[in-house]
């Protein structure tokens, strides 16, 4: 009864956390007070697994394809979102601040891919720190909102990739994974920076976890499945805006059977013509990294579907080509409903979902999956990006 | 058809030919129930209503989290990360007053912005709002009811602070007026320290609600209180249930005088027709449709009364609901009387009401009506009869209902409602009633002679007429001491009260100069100011000594109480008594300092039946403390129970040294001017009243005497139904012995005789009715006192005389009275003497 009117009012609101910086083009090494991402910078672990609040924004996204004993198979996404809000720090200050003190704005996303039952499931809720609340903190090695978390086991294997435990609790189902690293950390991009346009700081330090080796349990509707299988981690933390002739881009995660991984991303001009700054990474099955830029890989999209709720025309089949290692694929998805689809202001609508991997390598043909997310279909990306 | 015509012809007709007197009657019952239909409106409303603004926002919740002194963050965070599929709300819930023309106190509720709402319930692709530079602690959200659109720039005061915030928008759909703000300003603002006042949660099916409670009960701390939401409000709604309770028995007096005066139509009309009756009697009429006929006139009077009674109650219900509410908000809890809302149930309340109390009390005359003999009747002569009145009988059952009105009065209160208390008062009101015709024939033969001898002739007539006619005589007497009575008896016990009050005052005021924020406080809510004004205030060279008091409203054994912290030295050096013990007020309060114990009000202990020595457990905050009861005092302030115990002592298990009030002793020789200029110097900038002392007692005075004003109202109006039934009757009187006043006039009366006659007969009832009435309202007033307040309310009253009010109330009344023997009057000189004599 009343969510119609919260909701305007949330919506107002995020407008004013999330608003799209207009000075954007400050090229100083601080961005509104926050750090860049800048070349050189010094990765060390666990503690970059978690909380960089010198950052404007930052990102931890879990995606994974899984499957019960009997072939019935799932895909997940759960991602959790921090943002800078920076809000009134000089009346904070004033009288003394308060736990309720909007610091970082943190939002995190839940999707449910149920491809045998052919239901998309999805919540995304948006919460400050308060009092634990959300955060990302060394000291628990934990990271969440609310009932949705990430908690690392504390050993020294979380130098590598170590293991996680991923929880989380929606209306209709809830999920309870142990993942285990099978490779350690790949850093995206060259000098510990992914560069997203020309310009220093106009970056991100990109972290994966490309192989999780998962096992868990999802209770969808009360039945309970038993589920093995892959999921993806990325961490980002950056501090600044897509440029204002970037429309959006799409991100691809491919999981390989001869134990290697593909990360590549295409940076979509307005007008529909791909941006020089899309990059990628091929992680072999040993676990040593390949960067690679625009020049070295070429996107194709292929079948397109429109989809109902948004109207937004996501290509839901894909060709991928990398010719300097003979590589080639074709993507499709076992499920077209993959829309995130989001009423906020803060997240604009996107499509994520499960996707199915055709791949041959050297002229061998290779099976695999993954997961693809595409943005920026549906309208200007305002909020998070 | 036969028989409607003879309905008509011996009922309907007479009604219809005695217009006055019949809309005399019908005013009557009219505004017994409009009485009742307008407490019952306005009672609705007020009480009804309280589920206030603040709970407007409870949404779909159906669990609540609450803490004495609030409930500290991190509770909210583990029930936020507990792994169940749960929506849990944070909420800050206090009072602002807006500033503008009109100041208006409105709810401020603190919501999370971020959090609040479900972000997937809507359809995608609303268009933005251009809000890119709000800022969250400067933006409020408004409810629609507030009448301010979204970029306006609203002034808040809020405790002792006054700021500027923008309406960042309007929340529509919302029932009634409050505030909307971030948990962080209002967390600034209203100075919670991190803590909220309430956490709402939906939880879903799966599980009752009892299942949840106690899953989630692990997840607290021992001092936090999980229940079903809405619990606090139905156990507030509880005990106002016993206030409106109270009121409804008092709206009823009017109905009960208008049951006198039916009573005393119906017998005037089986009395006139009796020569009709025999008629018809004799033609062979069986008794049933004589006993039908006049029940038929008295419902005919009940269904008109009703209906007027509805319309005027309804009418009534709008001033009505102004007082209740309050009352309510002085005694009770903040709330804003939600709009009068006149369903059918209330119709059909009103013309049972009506209906009933007309039948009921024409069932005696109509039965005897049904019993008249025909050969009787229509006997020669058509002189009245009498009808014979059994004074020693009447009297005798009327010692029997006073010796269990006595019992009664002896029990105990049912579910916090003294039944038992009423009970023995109805049972006071008939036993009295059933010694007035005792009383009118003592007098009568006492007095006759000294009247005639004082008043002359005219006098004499009136006396024998009434004496004659006792039976009229005693239901008129009846009717009006009831009124009286009751006149008496709530302006003894209120007058009491009061001086009980000022003398309390006397005791607890003793401070020169008290401060408080300048949003209104009330007995459920405790505006803070800042906790450096103590301190400077202590620096001062005119201040001897500074108290200072912190509030907070918190639930003892499911019921609201006020918990306090208070200066134990300060405090116990000023007060004289304060206990029901007698114990030295400096001794107590040396004892509270440094321990783990309290002092509680004598409503609270009533309440709770706690005795000195007991232990309190209390949950505040987090923890669960036990607190050992040293004594109980005298407190007047509230209805609600208080616990009282050294600040030390409270900051140990609830932060905020900001105290709500803070009273400042001058040093002898100090002018309390130059102390208050003084005062308002380190005061500068802030928003905090100051009050001298003779004016904080005035106007507690006032809140006494409005928190009173709806009792005012219904005792006039029940002497008001009163005094019409006296001109009523009398008027009767007229028509019935136009005969008698034909045969003076024809033997010379001048009309100045005949209206002293009827003017002396008004009087003399009016002197019973007053005798009588003060008697029986002394009575009351002591069961009022000792019994149905104290439990109702829990007061020690000391009984008090409040002569002068009672003495120009009842002059007032007995001045109506014979005014109302003036129509009467007028009718009885217009007799044309020739004419009544002729019809003989």
């Amino acid at each position: 009864m009343r969510n119609n009117s919260l909701l305007r009012v949330k919506r107002a609101l995020l407008a004013l956390l999330l608003a799209t910086n207009t000075n954007a083009a400050d090229a100083s090494a601080k961005h509104d007070g926050y750090r860049l991402a800048l070349p050189g910078y010094r990765f060390e672990f666990p503690r970059d697994h978690f909380n960089h609040p010198d950052f404007q924004t930052e990102w931890w996204y879990y995606t994974g394809n899984l499957r019960t004993a009997d072939g019935r198979r799932f895909g997940f996404e759960l991602t959790f979102f921090r943002r800078g809000a920076d809000n009134g720090a000089a009346v904070q200050q004033a009288s003394g601040g308060s736990v309720w003190d909007v610091r970082d704005v943190w939002m995190a996303h839940l999707a449910l891919s149920d491809i045998h039952g052919g239901q998309f499931l999805h919540a995304e809720r948006l919460n400050r720190s308060g009092p634990g609340i959300a955060g990302a903190d060394l000291k628990q090695a934990r990271v969440w909102n609310g009932n949705w978390e990430t908690q690392w086991a504390l050993d020294p294997s979380l130098a590598g990739g170590g293991t996680q435990r991923l929880k989380a609790v929606a209306e209709r189902f809830s999920f309870d994974f142990a993942l285990t690293s099978d490779k350690p950390p790949v850093i995206h991009g060259t000098d510990g920076v992914s560069q997203k346009a020309e310009g220093a700081g106009k970056a991100s330090h990109y972290i994966s976890l490309t192989r999780l080796s998962t096992k868990g349990e999802i209770i969808l509707d009360g039945k309970h499945f038993s589920v093995e299988g892959a999921s993806w981690m990325d961490h980002e933390f950056f501090s600044h805006q897509l440029e204002s002739d970037q429309s959006g881009w799409d991100w691809f995660s491919l999981q390989l059977a001869d134990h290697s991984e593909f990360m590549l991303f295409r940076l979509r001009r307005k007008g529909g013509s791909p941006d020089p700054f899309s990059a990628g990474t091929y992680v072999d099955p040993q676990g040593r990294t390949v960067h690679l830029t625009a020049k070295d890989f070429t996107v194709t999209p292929g079948k397109i579907w429109r989809s109902p709720a948004t109207g937004g025309n996501y290509p839901i089949e894909w060709m991928i080509e990398v010719p300097s290692i003979r590589f080639k694929a074709t993507l499709h998805t076992p499920m077209v409903q993959q829309e995130l689809t989001s009423n906020s202001r803060s997240g604009t609508s996107y499509w994520e979902g499960a996707i199915d991997v055709e791949a041959s390598r050297l002229g061998r043909s290779l099976q695999g999956v993954g997961y693809l997310e595409m943005t920026g279909y549906t309208g200007p990306i305002t909020g998070l990006n | 058809m036969p028989a409607l015509a003879l309905f008509y012809r011996l009922i309907l007709r007479p009604l219809r030919q005695e217009r006055a007197r019949t809309a005399l009657t019908v005013l009557a019952v009219a505004l017994g129930v409009a009485a009742v239909i307008a407490i019952e409106l306005a009672g609705q409303a007020a009480v009804g209503s309280f589920r206030s603004s603040l709970e407007t926002l409870t949404g779909s919740a159906n669990i609540e989290v609450t803490a004495a002194g609030g409930i500290p963050a991190d509770v909210f965070a583990r029930l936020a990360t507990a792994p169940y599929p749960l929506k849990v709300h944070a909420r800050i819930e206090d009072y602002a007053v807006i500033a503008g023309k009109v100041k208006r106190t409105v709810p401020i509720v603190g919501i999370d912005i971020l959090s609040e709402g479900t972000l997937n319930s809507a359809g995608a692709g609303e268009a933005p709002e251009g809000a890119s530079d709000l800022r969250i602690d400067d933006s409020v959200w408004l409810t629609s009811g507030l009448g301010f659109k979204r970029g306006d720039s609203i002034h808040l005061l809020i405790n002792d602070a006054a700021a500027d915030f923008t309406v960042a928008g309007v929340v529509s759909g919302q029932a009634g007026e409050a505030i909307l703000m971030d948990l962080a300003p209002a967390t600034r603002f209203l100075r919670r320290g991190g803590r909220l006042d309430r956490i709402l949660i939906e939880a879903p099916a799966t599980h009752s609600i009892e299942e949840w409670t106690e899953l989630l009960r692990k997840d607290v701390p021992d001092g936090i209180t999980i229940a079903r939401q809405g619990t606090q409000t139905d156990e507030n709604r509880h005990m106002l249930e016993a206030f409106r309770w109270n009121l409804r028995v008092l709206s009823y007096v009017s109905l009960a005088v208008g049951a006198f005066l039916i009573y005393n139509t119906i017998s005037v009309s089986v009395v006139r027709r009796r020569f009709e009756i025999g008629i018809l009697r004799a033609l062979g009429a069986p008794r049933v449709a004589i006993l039908g006929g006049f029940l038929g006139e008295a419902a005919c009077v009940g269904l008109l009364g009703g209906v007027c009674g509805i319309v005027l109650g309804r009418i009534l219900s709008e001033g009505a609901v102004k007082l209740v509410a309050s009352t309510v908000a002085s005694l009770y809890f903040s709330s804003r009387p939600a709009p009068i809302a006149l369903t059918w149930e209330y119709v059909l309340l009103g013309l049972t009401m009506g209906m009933s109390i007309a039948l009921l009390s024409a069932l005696g005359p109509a039965w005897e009506a049904s019993r008249v003999a025909p050969i009787e009747a229509m006997a020669r002569g058509r002189s009245e009869h009498q009808a014979r009145v059994h004074r020693w009988r009447m009297a005798a059952a009327a010692l029997l209902l006073a010796s269990v009105a006595w019992v009664a009065s002896r029990q105990d209160a049912v579910n916090g409602k003294p039944i038992y208390g009423y009970l023995c008062a109805l049972l006071s009101i008939i036993a009295s009633a059933l010694l007035v015709p005792l009383l009118v024939s003592v007098m009568a033969n006492v007095t006759t002679g000294v009247i005639s001898r004082v008043f002359g002739i005219e006098a004499l007539l009136a006396s024998r007429i009434l004496a004659g006619s006792l039976r009229r005589t005693a239901v008129l007497v009846g009717a009006l001491s009831t009124a009286i009575a009751v006149l008496t008896a709530v302006g003894i016990m209120v007058g009491s009260f009061r001086e009980t009050v000022v003398v309390w005052m006397d005791d607890i005021l003793q401070a020169d100069l008290f401060l408080s924020p300048a949003v209104p406080g009330g007995v459920d809510r405790h505006p803070t100011m800042s906790a450096e004004i103590p301190l400077q205030l202590a620096q001062l060279p005119e201040a001897e000594a500074v108290d200072q008091l912190r509030n907070y409203e918190i639930r003892y054994e499911g019921l609201a109480a006020t918990l306090g912290g208070m200066d134990a030295r300060i405090a116990g050096r000023r007060r004289k008594r304060s206990f029901l013990s007698g114990a030295s007020a400096d001794k107590v309060f040396r004892q509270l300092i440094g321990t783990d114990s309290v002092i509680v009000s004598e409503p609270f202990a009533n309440k709770h039946r706690t005795k000195a020595g007991d232990i309190l457990k209390l949950n505040l905050g987090a923890r669960v403390g036990a607190f050992r009861v040293l004594d109980i005092y005298y407190d007047y302030s509230s209805e609600r129970g208080v616990i009282l115990m050294d600040r030390e002592t409270l900051f140990r298990y609830l932060p905020g040294a900001e105290p709500n009030n803070v009273a400042v002793y001058l040093k002898p020789g100090v002018s309390v001017e130059d102390g208050q200029r003084a005062v308002e110097r380190v005061l500068a900038g802030r928003m905090v009243a100051v009050a001298r002392n003779g004016a904080l007692r005035e106007q507690a005075i006032k809140v006494f005497d409005r928190t009173f004003a709806i009792t005012y109202v219904l005792e006039a109006l029940a002497v008001f139904v009163a005094v019409t039934g006296v001109g009523s009757a009398l008027l009767a009187l007229v028509i019935d012995r136009r005969r008698e006043f034909g045969l003076l006039r024809f033997l010379g009366a001048a009309d100045s005789q005949i209206r002293r006659i009827l003017l002396f007969e008004a009087g003399l009832l009016g002197a019973l009715a007053n005798i009588s009435g003060v008697t029986l309202g002394l009575v009351l007033s002591l069961l009022l006192i000792h019994v149905i307040n104290k439990q109702s309310f829990g007061w020690t009253i000391q009984f008090h005389w409040p002569v002068m009010v009672l003495l120009s109330a009842l002059s007032i009344v007995y001045v109506a009275t014979i005014l109302s023997a003036l129509y009467p009057a007028r009718i009885a000189t217009r007799l044309i003497p020739i004419e009544v004599i002729h019809e003989e």
